[in-house]
């Protein structure tokens, strides 16, 4: 391969590039501000971001295979890079003042949120399996640390070390399972494995062993019951405005990865892993749902929310093996990963708006009364718990919709009734912080912070109005397609 | 003598006068600097076989990842740093007897193996690992991609472990 060669591998790539060049150059120019002007630092990640994003969407429609086949650029890639620079820089708005406030301003914390993006980005086009490793070591290392940020608080350095402990062993599975799907086809590249699965040279019982390990492995990355387990209690622990960020992000980074493995690589293997993930999904919905219905803290709740609808994106790959489905799984998927996106944001920002020192403020009876001193939250908050819940016309209706109807279209009514069920017994628990701040006397507190506000309220617009205008929406969805 | 074995005697000397400064050393950060002049050591033996390719790794794998990452886990945790403690304890004898009787095994051994008295076969000059090895890692056609995204995963986790580990106070 010669240079020109070399530079359009690059160039193909380029907001990665971008976004990693940034980071390390923040690194040392963040070395020149000082401790009281650490806004500035997250003003320019920001910035960094936003340049990266405006080069995607410059080029929505590029499709390249770089970097011999490691590395494939398609709508896929370019929809979900879209999602993890918006949700980046979402994640820097509420961030800024809430760091302030805990008095946890670091600028290191900015660099790093940086790095785990490039990460998440590397994840949407990696196409082979040493990318897809290395893209989620990258974009797990940070969180771990971004998790433990608030040391020396305990819940803090618990969440982190919790995270980091089951992280690295969901890693070591992932790693095993990639090590197996080698053994049994001798390559790591996905367009590889299915020469070879059409070769016939491909040892059978061992690629179904490590495609298994690898569903488990990131399983436990998108927190599919029972690889459950570390999410309420990281959720709970983390610094509000890192749990956000991780509770989308890392989320939808493990769904690209999952995504893109089994639709590309392993549809070949539905046949034994359809029932597998019949079981996942319907176990995810229902323990996600009735657990939550006991939470009294916002924040567990919306940990088990966030359980329960990685469950509701797993339907959509369910029917992944019937070839005339496969479309509309992606599509469905990504349709749901955005509402999903906005709706935590909307959520999480209202959350961070009255958590105070000390972890306090974070009670079901800390939002009552919210509607009347601080009607926009109590706003916001509702929208947002409307579109959990699947209320129309919110965007998280049309994202069930779409997977409820990519579940029929691949032949599986009992799995879509268990969805409309466990949404109906999610309506309770959702509603109730509805209840609470509408209809129970309280005395809240919480801050205003513009940028707080701008992206609650933005986000919430986004919800309804998107929701209704939906169809450009989904179009895109539906374009992006995989190479 | 040849000015090989003059070589291989300083070399050897300079190794195993490393290795006993390493359990010598009172301060934790110089016994570990003694352990890299001593991979070093062996660094160069590997050379003067011929094997480069076994150079070449351990020097990147020894000195460049175990030695740092040792002298990074001693910076960071504090107070462990200078070792005021005696040096020899109450088995220093029995320490010694055991050493002596596992070093006369180990030669008696290698003595007794047929292949420490024959000459080797010549490498195949032809092979060149280290430069295939070399080109598969920065080459656009082979590992460049996964080469470079390791070294940023690793500045990653460095700047994530100071945050944790540096002590602001």
């Amino acid at each position: 391969m010669n240079l020109s060669n070399a530079s359009a591998s690059l160039n193909a790539i380029l907001p990665l590039v971008v976004v990693i060049l940034w980071a390390c150059a923040l690194l040392l120019v963040d070395l020149f501000i000082t401790k009281e002007r650490k806004g500035l630092t997250a003003l320019l990640a920001a910035i960094g971001m936003l340049a990266s994003l405006i080069i995607t969407l410059a080029r929505l429609d590029l499709e390249a295979v770089v970097f011999n086949g490691m590395v494939t650029v398609d709508g896929f890639s370019n929809f979900l890079t879209v999602l993890f620079l918006g949700s980046g820089i979402v994640a820097v708005a509420l961030s800024y003042d809430y760091l302030k406030r805990m008095g946890l301003e670091k600028g290191e914390y900015y660099v790093l949120l940086l790095f785990t993006v490039s990460g998440m980005m590397l994840m949407a086009v990696a196409s082979d399996l040493i990318v897809v490793f290395l893209a989620l070591e990258l974009l797990s290392i940070p969180l771990y640390v971004l998790a433990g940020i608030a040391t020396p608080r305990l819940d803090s350095e618990e969440s982190s070390l919790k995270y980091f402990l089951l992280g690295s062993f969901s890693t070591g599975i992932v790693v095993y399972g990639i090590a197996l799907v080698f053994g049994a086809t001798g390559t790591t590249s996905l367009a590889g494995i299915v020469d070879a699965i059409t070769a016939g040279s491909a040892g059978m019982g061992l690629l179904v062993a490590g495609a298994a390990m690898l569903l488990i492995g990131l399983g436990f990355k998108v927190a599919l019951v029972p690889f459950h387990m570390w999410t309420p209690d990281v959720y709970q622990g983390a610094p509000s405005s890192v749990t956000a960020f991780m509770a989308i992000g890392a989320k939808a980074a493990g769904f690209a990865a999952i995504l893109r493995i089994f639709i590309q690589a392993f549809p070949a293997l539905s046949v034994d892993l359809t029932p597998v993930l019949w079981v996942l999904a319907a176990l995810t919905m229902i323990l996600g749902n009735v657990v939550a219905i006991a939470q009294r803290n916002i924040k567990r709740l919306l940990a088990y929310s966030s359980i329960a609808n990685a469950g509701y994106i797993l339907l959509a790959l369910v029917p992944y093996g019937q070839s005339d489905v496969a479309a509309d799984s992606v599509a469905s998927a990504l349709f749901y990963l955005l509402a999903y996106a906005f709706t935590s944001f909307t959520a999480w920002s209202v959350v961070i708006a009255l958590e105070q020192v000390e972890g306090k403020g974070l009670e079901l009876e800390d939002y009552a009364g919210l509607s009347r001193r601080y009607p926009i939250l109590a706003l916001t908050m509702t929208v947002a718990m409307l579109s959990f819940t699947g209320v129309p016309p919110t965007l998280g209706f049309l994202g069930k919709f779409y997977v409820f109807r990519t579940l029929l279209e691949g032949g599986f009514p009992g799995l879509a009734v268990i969805g409309v069920v466990t949404s109906l017994i999610s309506a309770y628990y959702y509603l109730r912080v509805v209840v609470y701040m509408y209809m129970r006397e309280g005395e809240p507190q919480a801050i205003r912070d513009p940028w707080l506000y701008i992206a609650a309220t933005a986000s919430a617009i986004c919800l309804v109005v998107l929701g209704i205008f939906s169809q450009p929406l989904f179009a895109w969805a539906s374009q992006a397609m995989l190479h | 003598m040849t000015p090989v074995q003059i070589l291989f005697i300083l070399v050897a000397a300079v190794t195993l006068g490393a290795a006993l400064m390493v359990v010598n050393a009172r301060n934790l950060v110089h016994a570990a600097l003694w352990l890299i002049v001593s991979f070093g050591g062996v660094a160069v033996f590997y050379a003067m076989l011929n094997a480069g390719f076994l150079a070449v790794a351990q020097v990147v794998i020894y000195i460049g990842a175990i030695a740092i990452l040792m002298i990074f886990a001693i910076m960071m945790t504090r107070n462990v740093a200078g070792d005021s403690s005696p040096r020899f304890n109450s088995s220093q004898i029995i320490g010694l007897v055991l050493a002596l009787a596992l070093f006369a095994g180990l030669v008696w051994m290698t003595l007794s193996w047929s292949g420490a008295t024959t000459t080797p076969m010549p490498l195949d000059s032809r092979a060149d690992p280290i430069s295939q090895l070399g080109s598969a890692l920065v080459s656009p056609d082979g590992y460049v991609l996964a080469f470079e995204l390791a070294s940023i995963l690793l500045l990653g986790a460095l700047v994530g472990a100071l945050m944790i580990a540096w002590d602001r106070k």
